[in-house]
């Protein structure tokens, strides 16, 4: 009765019940896959919600932000820890879910004309995601976030030219740790970041609205699909809570980033078996597994961390960025699709990902070399050259394996009898014996 | 009627965890009567779109991507000079570069301070201030020293080790990353940076053995004071942490 008031009300003044009637009639494809980056999406909004709350509860000078940090995980605040707790696991999920998504994207051809741009801005938001989740949990100034700022700052300072002035700007100050970085990283962190999230998120979400979204079907002309209301809004209301579930338990069974037990950032100290939150361990992974050398140019160092620490995720970045033209290119495929593909209907694109996918483990894996070396009792020296020699040859034993692997099952999906496949069949002394195939 | 069950269970969720921060509950309590809630939400949410038994084969049309040749702008014959000449980009171009005054002005160049805080004659100090005596340390240990009164100073930290009779000290900043070099492994004489697993040689200069570090760790050269007391002899043999672009050796 209030909404339909409320509803009359604003067409009234407005006319919006023409656009609300075609938003509610709207048409989306269903398939199970479509849900993951609805699951992203929600994850982004518990991190603002529960972010709004903590910048009431943190206090943002360098001074004091650990101790405000601290105290949210005391006995007299069980609330306050709770929602530090949901935060932090919902960023690490945040980061997660937009894998998985692009993923789902990248294997079915989603990225393909027309909606490149939607990927780019995707992949812009995976970039942001995961700095926006190192600036946050490296603002309580605990000790193992400190030591991987540490790391920042020395990666920061290896940039040819502008190394010193890239560095100065972030750190705030002439040595590590500046006086201004918790500033700064709050700023990034509470304004900046989260403010470009969001207006890529509207455009994201705008164009998919806008372009109509893809489709299993096989039909280019139509949308086919269940209506948003109420059929699809009870679906995507029942993600919501599935998310929102998972983090609470997450909260309630497994305690995360528990800072008051690293202690405050002191510039000579250091955990051992330290390392970051997943999504930035492919950094650290890169880093152990880089050369020593530091080249020189006219006498100016360009030191060994430049490499993994900076080129590394930028030349990821920008290949990723550029996928869907390089795929154009590549097939000759220039057409606009809204069906998708079955995922190894294109041998190339499995290929490239699946040897992105081994280079992204490959490389976190890295990251605890040492607790592995450890494990398997090798020494630490071997390992890290076993993942050197993998890292190189790796993705393209992995990318050639996969991409023949899709070819073949292409042509068995299309009805042609796979060309080697021998049957054996047990014969009565015990033995094999080779049958011809039958056909069909 | 099962969504029934599962909104009860949503409004039991709500209100346990209503009650368990009023009384102050433990964590896990709060955090567990929300997970119920939530749990209860996605179950009926989820128990309603099944009970629509909603078509899931609904079409709508798509219209043809590309060009839409629409008709050029309507020209009511007035405009006689054009006005989107070159200039309006060149002003567009000066306001640019107008731009990146305000970027530059924020990014003054900060130096790298050479400054170690270790001279001549200074004492060795824990983070506690305390001096460093001639058997503090027993054969294969280590301790984290600092120039005496510069405990603060990020370039000053130094790792003193002593093997057999004799004591070494290296900058405790790894010459890779910067972190803490804060590992010692005394049957091979080796410091390990935990970070990014650098090894350096102790009996060599702490040279870089291994891993990804470039150079050796600053040596401090030490000695004794009249008190027994360790002291430096002068600063550490080469920069410390990390180089950069304008670190020109």
């Amino acid at each position: 009765m209030i909404v339909r008031r409320v509803v009359a009300w604003a067409d009234e003044r407005f006319g919006t019940n023409a656009l609300l009637h075609t938003a509610l009639k709207k048409i989306y494809p269903d398939h199970w896959s479509f849900y993951l980056g609805e699951f992203a999406l929600y994850f982004f909004m518990v991190l603002v919600g529960t972010g709004i709350w903590l910048t009431f509860a943190f206090d943002a000078g360098s001074q004091g932000a650990y101790a405000s940090v601290v105290q949210l995980a005391s006995r007299d605040h069980p609330i306050g820890y709770v929602i530090r707790q949901i935060h932090h696991w919902a960023a690490v999920c945040f980061v997660a879910a937009i894998l998985v998504h692009m993923g789902r994207i990248f294997f079915t051809g989603a990225f393909r004309r027309p909606r490149e741009l939607n990927w780019m801005i995707g992949v812009t938001m995976l970039a942001l995601a995961s700095f926006t989740g190192f600036t946050g949990y490296s603002l309580p100034n605990d000790d193992l976030s400190g030591t991987g700022l540490r790391i920042a700052y020395s990666v920061a300072l290896s940039i040819p030219l502008i190394g010193r002035w890239a560095a100065g700007v972030f750190n705030g100050g002439d040595d590590f740790p500046g006086s201004l970085l918790t500033t700064h990283l709050y700023t990034l962190h509470v304004y900046l970041l989260p403010v470009m999230i969001g207006a890529l998120l509207a455009a994201h979400l705008g164009l998919l609205i806008y372009q109509k979204h893809t489709q299993f079907a096989r039909d280019e002309r139509n949308v086919v699909g269940r209506r948003f209301w109420p059929d699809y809004a009870l679906r995507t209301l029942a993600a919501l809570g599935a998310t929102l579930a998972v983090l609470a338990l997450l909260a309630t069974f497994f305690e995360i980033n528990p800072v008051g037990d690293y202690g405050l950032y002191r510039p000579w100290l250091v955990m051992n078996g330290a390392v970051p939150d997943w999504y930035a361990a492919f950094l650290e992974g890169a880093l152990r597994l880089g050369p020593a050398a530091e080249l020189r140019i006219a006498g100016h160092p360009i030191p060994p961390v430049f490499w993994p620490g900076l080129v590394l995720p930028t030349v990821a970045f920008v290949f990723l960025l550029a996928w869907p033209f390089i795929e154009a290119r590549l097939t000759g495929d220039r057409a606009a699709h809204d069906v998708l593909d079955r995922p190894t209907r294109v041998p190339l694109r499995v290929g490239v990902g699946a040897a992105l996918i081994f280079e992204g483990v490959l490389l976190t894996l890295a990251a605890g070399d040492d607790q592995t070396a450890a494990t398997l009792h090798v020494r630490l020296e071997t390992l890290v050259w076993v993942y050197r020699i993998a890292l190189l040859v790796g993705p393209i034993v992995v990318g050639v394996v996969a991409a023949r692997l899709a070819a073949e099952m292409r042509a068995r999906a299309a009805g042609s009898p796979a060309p080697d496949v021998v049957l054996l069949v047990r014969n009565a002394h015990g033995g094999y014996d080779e049958e011809e195939p039958q056909a069909g | 009627m099962t969504i029934a069950l599962w909104l009860a269970l949503t409004i039991a969720g709500a209100i346990g965890a209503t009650v368990a921060a009023a009384f102050a509950a433990p964590p896990s309590a709060f955090a567990g009567a929300l997970a119920v809630a939530f749990i209860g939400l996605a179950g009926a949410a989820g128990a309603a779109a099944i009970a629509l038994h909603a078509p899931d084969d609904l079409t709508e049309p798509r219209s043809a991507h590309g060009p839409t040749y629409a008709p050029p702008l309507p020209d009511d014959g007035r405009v006689t000079r054009p006005v989107f000449g070159r200039m309006w980009f060149a002003a567009l171009g000066a306001f640019a570069v107008l731009g990146l005054v305000p970027v530059i002005s924020l990014a003054r160049k900060p130096g790298r301070r050479a400054d170690t805080g270790w001279r001549a004659g200074i004492r060795l100090v824990d983070e506690n201030n305390r001096p460093i005596g001639r058997e503090q340390l027993s054969d294969g240990g280590i301790e984290t020293v600092f120039p005496a009164g510069n405990v603060d100073l990020p370039q000053a930290p130094a790792v003193l080790i002593r093997d057999g009779a004799n004591y070494l000290a290296f900058s405790k900043v790894c010459t890779h990353a910067g972190c803490p070099v804060a590992l010692y492994r005394h049957a091979s004489r080796q410091l390990i940076c935990p970070c990014h697993q650098s090894i350096f040689d102790v009996e060599h200069g702490a040279k870089n053995v291994s891993g990804p570090a470039p150079r050796p760790l600053p040596a401090l050269p030490l000695g004794f004071d009249a008190e027994g007391y360790l002291i430096a002899r002068g600063d550490f043999d080469a920069p410390v942490g990390p180089d950069d672009w304008d670190r020109v050796l």
